[in-house]
């Protein structure tokens, strides 16, 4: 487990602090995407990214029921939209602190390349949505023989 | 009931000004909701891509402490094209008072928010006094 220590810090914990920085950065440069600075103004955030043979979408998407979601894909754009219910009894309860919203959304994303409409698939797991979208043939990188002439 | 439109809210990082932390990756605070019945007291934790294994609450003394963390492999084979939110853990922390039981805090996970259920204990309840009459 990671521990997490609430205190003021002292003098010399700023050389912790910059090793931190660094492994950080570090972790930046290798391990797993990091927001590039841009400020997202559309709900959900996305993370778009591509293998060999997919496109992937994800979105997080906290306390959100399946049945609620709405996922379509049509000429390369892809539509995410749903609604996030605010909790069953939450006109009778007293509200002390308010920060999760809820509401409808609605967002389309062109996609970077042409995929199979058909073999779209999606699952979401502990609130992250995942779109997996088969690239078309016709975008898959194609090896091209050589005949010796 | 009204619609609304979710508004976008970017997630707030872990600041060392305020803590030390250590453990590797980035950590966040996850967005939480407090409210409260005549009979407990509910905390709602959005913390996306946390599965039910990888979440620690400890209570200590009237601090209540809630770690997530999320895996962080799925992105190996891949190459990111377009990013529009970090991915890290997820740290935040209650002071609980007296007036909740704490023999039988409830916790439940469900599509990435953690419920916390705290119920009150029996003094802060109301409580209705009958008048007798002489």
């Amino acid at each position: 487990m990671n521990l997490l220590k609430w205190e003021k810090p002292g003098p010399l914990d700023s050389l912790t602090h910059i090793q931190r920085e660094m492994s950080d950065l570090l972790d930046f440069l290798s391990s797993t995407p990091q927001m590039e600075g841009h400020v997202n103004v559309e709900y959900p955030p996305i993370i778009v990214s591509t293998s060999g043979e997919n496109v992937f979408v994800r979105a997080e998407l906290p306390g959100i029921k399946v049945s609620d979601l709405y996922v379509q894909v049509a000429n390369d754009i892809l539509t995410i939209k749903g609604e996030r219910k605010a909790a069953p009894d939450a006109a009778k309860v007293t509200y002390l602190r308010r920060e999760r919203d809820y509401g409808t959304f609605a967002r389309s994303i062109m996609l970077p390349e042409k995929v199979d409409a058909e073999k779209v698939t999606a699952s979401y797991k502990n609130g992250v949505l995942t779109v997996t979208l088969p690239k078309a043939p016709e975008s898959k990188p194609k090896q091209v023989v050589i005949k010796k002439s | 009931m009204e619609k609304k439109e979710l508004p976008a809210v970017g997630k707030k990082k872990v600041s060392s000004d305020k803590c030390v932390v250590t453990g590797k990756g980035n950590w966040y605070f996850p967005l939480s909701d407090i409210y409260e019945t005549p009979d407990n007291f509910t905390l709602l934790i959005d913390m996306p891509g946390v599965g039910i294994e990888n979440i620690n609450i400890d209570l200590q003394d009237n601090e209540l402490v809630v770690n997530g963390e999320v895996s962080q492999e799925a992105y190996t084979d891949e190459k990111v094209i377009y990013n529009e939110y970090n991915i890290g853990h997820y740290h935040r922390h209650y002071v609980i008072s007296d007036a909740i039981n704490r023999d039988n805090i409830e916790a439940k996970m469900s599509d990435g928010v953690l419920s916390l259920i705290l119920p009150k204990a029996a003094h802060v309840k109301p409580r209705k006094i009958e008048v007798k009459a002489e």
